[in-house]
């Protein structure tokens, strides 16, 4: 009795001892995000008064309003490009990796296996490698400092994890399904669409995820792909913004909480399918 | 019986267009890169010649390559450790299912979903040297003499900026471990728990050893993508101060699109690849151990 008691004791002093720790770690590991989302939301005048890591005496949007500003920030335009980029970007390689996904996860064929293999491999490749080829190409073809440049790119090597993904996901629907509607005349271009399709929805909303935020963070492409104004992506337009507000750290702060927002929506509200995607088809970043 | 009558014009039509999308820009691409780093195109017009080896002999006599690829091993060294055990014990302290686990784990990936652009934007005021919250707090505790211009200081600017790499890594390596938790069998644990063994004996003698694909898994990711990271370096240092933080992702991108010697550029893409491709061969031969995680 009384050395169960003690256990007791013991496990619960032990838990108190765990969650103090990771509470301060967990502290020390928000300090960022605290300090960008104070920071956006202080009037200049607080700032400069000394004011950096304290919170606002009254929330100001006036950092909001001045990076809005097409006269100033222009942040307005750089997000729209990025939705335009992002969407059929995500759409266009979600729809390619389907159709990999099925015609490698349903039927056998010779050389399938070295064919998945190639596809899958493309997932680490680091983008170096084609970053002075892709940039000549997009002269050459004239798509170079368009948003279509980088629709196209990240359409190209969105396919590896798509596939990946979706192929995985066809290999466990069950062959019977696709026999009994064979038997009943279907065909199988209506087999894909009519039967297989419908099921894949949790599978889509996994990729759409990960490519969504993967594809709306990246930097590095449209830094290379664009240089006007008028295609500039949200990140490649952020990181501009810091050349231009260099001691403005309020004006900084609320772009980069204003870029994260598209990111940050779908990691409260569609966790579950973003933290499966990042587990089930390996990892991008 | 389909199958049986057509062997592969059914599945070569769900293929045709991935394939030759994949190929055109990714497939192709990389394989002139290879070409282009024989060569030495200047980044503008069709006009370039053929150099042969000549670029390669120069990159390994270039200080600023090798400084490079110095600092890629050091930033390759942390990367492999740090993230990786502190996501590890942090997925050991949160594997349960209390509600408080669910918030904190939350908390702790939510640097996941944010852009290196954004975090490397943070991070530069953190470490400014008068108003940053690392000095404010060195020396609200009396420790002046460490106080620093963190990225401008060439001693500790590799190190600041990879700590602000870590902080993002750190929560997916998290998260992977997590995943590999869940495939421990938990009969297994309580068996060696009534067998006597303690927590520190379970963790080495059985979990650790269970985590082995979560992990192989971590570290090459964590290898490609620390040897890949440009965007996070480029905001904070540019490679600077006197490419004290410049690694070969960053060296690659100064040499082709600053210097416009694409070419010479081409060449260091190349090195990069061929490291890469050590680490996804060495990878691809676990995959069986890899894909117990999947399932």
């Amino acid at each position: 009795m009384t050395s169960a008691r003690a256990m007791n004791w013991q496990r619960l002093l032990g838990a108190a001892l765990l969650y103090s720790v990771l509470t301060i770690m967990l502290i020390l590991f928000m300090v960022p995000v605290y300090g960008a989302i104070v920071t956006a939301f202080k009037t200049q005048a607080e700032v400069s008064a000394g004011g950096y890591w304290t919170i606002p005496t009254r929330f100001a949007a006036e950092n909001f309003e001045r990076v809005m500003d097409p006269d100033d920030g222009n942040l307005g335009l750089y997000l729209g490009n990025s939705l335009l980029l992002t969407i059929p970007a995500s759409l266009f390689s979600i729809a390619l990796g389907t159709l990999a996904g099925y015609g490698l996860g349903k039927y056998n064929f010779k050389g399938d296996g070295v064919l998945f293999i190639l596809i899958v491999a493309g997932m680490f490749l680091p983008p170096q490698i084609a970053l002075i080829p892709v940039f000549r190409l997009m002269n050459d073809i004239g798509l170079y400092d368009t948003l279509w440049a980088v629709i196209i790119i990240h359409t190209a090597f969105g396919i590896p994890i798509c596939t990946l993904v979706m192929r995985n996901f066809f290999q466990v629907v069950p062959n019977a399904l696709r026999e009994a509607a064979l038997i009943d005349g279907a065909n199988e271009y209506s087999i894909f669409f009519l039967i297989m399709l419908p099921l894949t929805l949790p599978a889509l909303a996994v990729l759409a995820t990960l490519q969504f935020t993967w594809i709306w963070n990246d930097f590095l492409w449209p830094f290379i792909l664009t240089q006007r104004a008028e295609s500039r992506t949200v990140m490649v337009g952020i990181l501009n913004l810091t050349g231009q507000y260099t001691v403005d750290w309020g004006g900084q702060a609320a772009a980069s909480l204003i870029g994260s927002l598209p990111t940050l929506f779908i990691f409260v509200f569609f966790q579950r399918y973003f933290i499966r995607g990042l587990t089930l088809g390996a990892v991008k970043g | 019986m389909m199958l049986r009558r057509h062997p592969w014009i059914v599945p070569a039509s769900f293929l045709v267009l991935p394939v030759l999308v994949y190929i055109t820009f990714v497939i192709l691409p990389t394989l002139n890169s290879l070409y282009y780093s024989f060569t030495d195109w200047v980044g503008y017009g069709a006009d370039f010649n053929f150099v042969g080896t000549a670029n390669f002999e120069k990159i390994f006599t270039d200080r600023l390559f090798s400084n490079a690829i110095k600092n890629t091993a050091i930033w390759l060294a942390l990367a492999m450790t740090a993230p990786t055990l502190l996501g590890l014990t942090l997925a050991l302290a949160l594997q349960g299912k209390r509600k408080i686990n669910t918030l904190y784990k939350s908390l702790f990936y939510l640097p996941i979903c944010l852009s290196p652009i954004i975090i490397g934007i943070i991070w530069v005021w953190l470490y400014s040297p008068k108003l940053g919250i690392v000095n404010l707090f060195l020396r609200s505790i009396g420790l002046d003499q460490l106080a620093t211009a963190w990225l401008a200081n060439p001693n500790t600017a590799l190190f600041a900026v990879f700590v602000a790499w870590a902080w993002q890594q750190t929560g997916l390596n998290m998260v992977i471990f997590l995943a590999g938790l869940t495939s421990v069998p938990t009969p297994l644990v309580e068996a060696a728990k009534v067998d006597g063994a303690n927590y520190w004996q379970t963790l080495i003698k059985v979990i650790i050893p269970m985590l082995r694909p979560a992990t192989v898994v971590v570290l090459a990711l964590t290898a490609i993508s620390a040897l890949k990271s440009f965007e996070i370096i480029w905001v904070m240092t540019m490679g600077g101060p006197f490419n004290k933080s410049d690694t070969l992702a960053v060296f690659m991108y100064s040499e082709s699109f600053r210097k416009f010697k694409m070419g010479y550029g081409s060449s260091a893409a190349v090195i990069l690849f061929l490291m890469t491709l050590v680490i996804i061969v060495l990878y691809f031969r676990q995959t069986a151990a890899a894909e117990e995680l999947y399932d």
